[in-house]
């Protein structure tokens, strides 16, 4: 019934968002289109990092291969859109089983150093690539219509969502969890460890790619300083943690949050915006550890004690 | 002949990679926390170092002393009031907050140093050491010597003193280090202070071979991480090595295939040591 309710809740937020187009103006629909590939981002890096417990700090590296497989087929072999997605898709989809074989391996912090370290590497690649216009970037041809661009954006965020939830409920999620707990045991349990975190990672990069195709067609221009930017990565995990790791929806809440924090701040104080989120992130570590949804949960059983037994427990 | 002062060049400026993560290696190995703020706290010694050249013309040699004595005290209190809250939670949390706070201390050199470039420029900047045909600029020489010479203070600290011996201990088992009666909390803060004085001194120096910029921090964090898994957490002298490692790569990489290979060369040694050996042990200062 609970259950229902919630699924219930969820559908009417979505019908309401994706009349967005038809109420807002056009500041709050370019605010729109950001957040919901942010929080599809969060939602993909969800999948690998919160469920099965391995910080990746390489997504952004899915993220800007989708978005060089647009770019590459629509500004230099003229193909449609649609064509361009599959390319990007393709391309993420072949670098995560590559990458995740060796790479996969490492556990912990060397995990998340060794995807890092392959991502600045490969904004390095691309911009030595000729057919990726090398460090001056690619001019896509221009799209006039955000409606577009925010209904396609809100169908990848409920698509996205949709599989977490499905992840989160079957065998295969399970199999994810009990990884993040504890990979070994889960082994011995039977769960095909290599298998599962492959998957998980080719899964997370196939919604990331997606939204980094999406976002080269609407903003028109791609480079490698952008395509590849490790800062995007750090905020997509910054929205999954702060919204909860390893929940549906945690992520899609802490991506709407925060880019709402971050937009208004950069509206009122613009030059310290930027330091008042690093604030925002500090204090949150401190006292929700385990993000928003954990958050309700606590004050729902303990009130305002909730944010002291986190300090106690996490402290020397 | 070429070749060999690119290799001299390489070596210089890896020494001072190595004094850059010697901090780093050092807090990670100890306190397993990653301080992804470490790249900012460098960048505050050089913001430091700077200042008492240019307001109170301190030599930037000299300078490093109260630069590196204001950034334990820093990093003490940080540590003590700060990270300590987070210790015991998940490795994912320690890098948030470091990272927050490597965006806070960022924003808040913008706000009162400005974004301009700013390089520490002694008088004998521009003078030189010529042997067999190798020119050594004197200012790296003298930043390598200091790499090495700081690296050889935390050798020492660690190995012959009383507080080295607590805190390898901590290092081996927290809750053995406790019941012998190491107060864990003054001891985290202690390492930390010593990981953040390191980084004001590797700042100071930074500052005299290249520009200081408020957003530098974050490419230091990364290649710190780089040389501290290359070349181990368990001797000082060993992240010096790691240093002059990735300096001689990437000077060897800039000569042969374009200076934006770089960053691809340092990450692709650090992705085959990791994949090659995975299973090294790191954690034991």
């Amino acid at each position: 019934m609970k259950r229902l309710l919630t699924w219930a809740v969820v559908a009417a937020c979505t019908v309401l968002l994706a009349a967005v187009p038809w109420l807002g103006d056009e500041v709050t629909l370019q605010f729109g289109i950001n957040a919901l590939l942010f929080a599809v981002l969060a939602q993909g890096w969800n999948i690998i990092g919160g469920y099965t417990g391995y910080a990746s700090f390489g997504n952004s590296v899915f993220y800007g291969l989708g978005t060089y497989g647009v770019a590459i087929a629509m500004a230099q072999f003229n193909l449609p859109f649609g064509v361009g997605i599959v390319i990007g898709v393709m391309l993420a989809v072949v670098f995560a089983v590559a990458l995740g074989l060796p790479i996969l391996r490492l556990r912990g912090p060397y995990f998340a150093i060794a995807s890092l370290g392959l991502s600045a590497a490969m904004g390095a690649v691309f911009s030595n690539l000729d057919i990726a216009g090398a460090n001056i970037g690619l001019i896509l041809p221009l799209a006039r219509n955000d409606t577009m661009f925010y209904e396609l954006s809100l169908a990848l965020l409920a698509v996205a969502t949709l599989s977490v939830a499905w992840i989160a409920a079957s065998r295969f999620g399970r199999g994810l969890i009990a990884i993040r707990e504890d990979e070994d045991a889960a082994g011995v349990m039977g769960v095909n460890t290599t298998l599962y975190k492959i998957l998980a990672l080719v899964i997370s990069a196939f919604f990331t790619a997606i939204a980094g195709g999406i976002h080269a067609y609407w903003i028109t221009f791609v480079d490698p300083a952008g395509a590849f930017d490790s800062t995007l990565n750090v905020r997509m995990i910054i929205m999954a943690v702060f919204g909860g790791p390893g929940t549906v929806f945690g992520p899609v809440i802490g991506a709407f949050l925060l880019s709402a924090v971050y937009e208004m701040l950069a509206n009122s104080i613009s030059t310290a915006a930027a330091l008042v989120f690093g604030l925002v992130i500090v204090v949150a570590v401190l006292f929700m550890p385990k993000g928003l949804m954990d958050l309700g949960w606590g004050f729902r059983r303990m009130g305002l004690r909730y944010l002291l037994h986190n300090l106690r427990r996490s402290r020397l | 002949m070429l070749l060999v002062q690119i290799i001299a060049n390489g070596v210089l400026l890896g020494g001072l990679y190595g004094l850059m993560a010697l901090g780093l290696a050092l807090v990670w190995g100890v306190l397993n926390i990653v301080n992804l703020a470490h790249g900012a706290f460098i960048m505050l010694g050089g913001y430091a170092v700077f200042w008492l050249f240019d307001l109170a013309g301190v030599d930037p040699f000299l300078g490093l002393v109260p630069a590196m004595l204001g950034m334990f005290v820093f990093g003490y209190l940080v540590q003590r009031y700060l990270l300590n809250l987070v210790v015991r939670s998940a490795l994912l949390n320690t890098l948030l907050i470091t990272f927050g706070l490597d965006v806070v201390l960022t924003y808040m050199a913008q706000l009162l140093f400005s974004a301009d470039f700013r390089t520490i420029n002694p008088s004998y900047a521009g003078s030189s050491l010529a042997i067999l045909g190798i020119t050594l600029p004197l200012a790296r020489l003298a930043a390598f010597g200091m790499a090495l010479f700081l690296a050889g203070l935390v050798w020492l600290l660690l190995n012959a003193t009383q507080l080295g011996r607590m805190i390898r201990a901590t290092a081996q088992n927290l809750v053995a280090a406790r019941l012998y009666g190491v107060d864990p909390r003054h001891l985290y803060a202690l390492t930390f202070g010593i990981g953040a004085a390191l980084a004001g001194a590797a700042g100071g120096l930074y500052g005299m071979v290249a520009q200081v910029t408020p957003y530098v921090g974050a490419s230091l964090t990364a290649k710190s991480f780089v040389i501290a898994i290359i070349g181990g957490l368990e001797n000082p002298f060993g992240v010096v090595l790691g240093g002059v490692v990735i300096g001689i790569a990437e000077s060897l990489a800039a000569l042969t295939i374009g200076s934006t290979f770089t960053d691809m060369i340092s990450f692709g040694l650090l992705v085959l040591v990791l994949v090659l050996r995975p299973a090294r042990k790191l954690r034991a200062a």
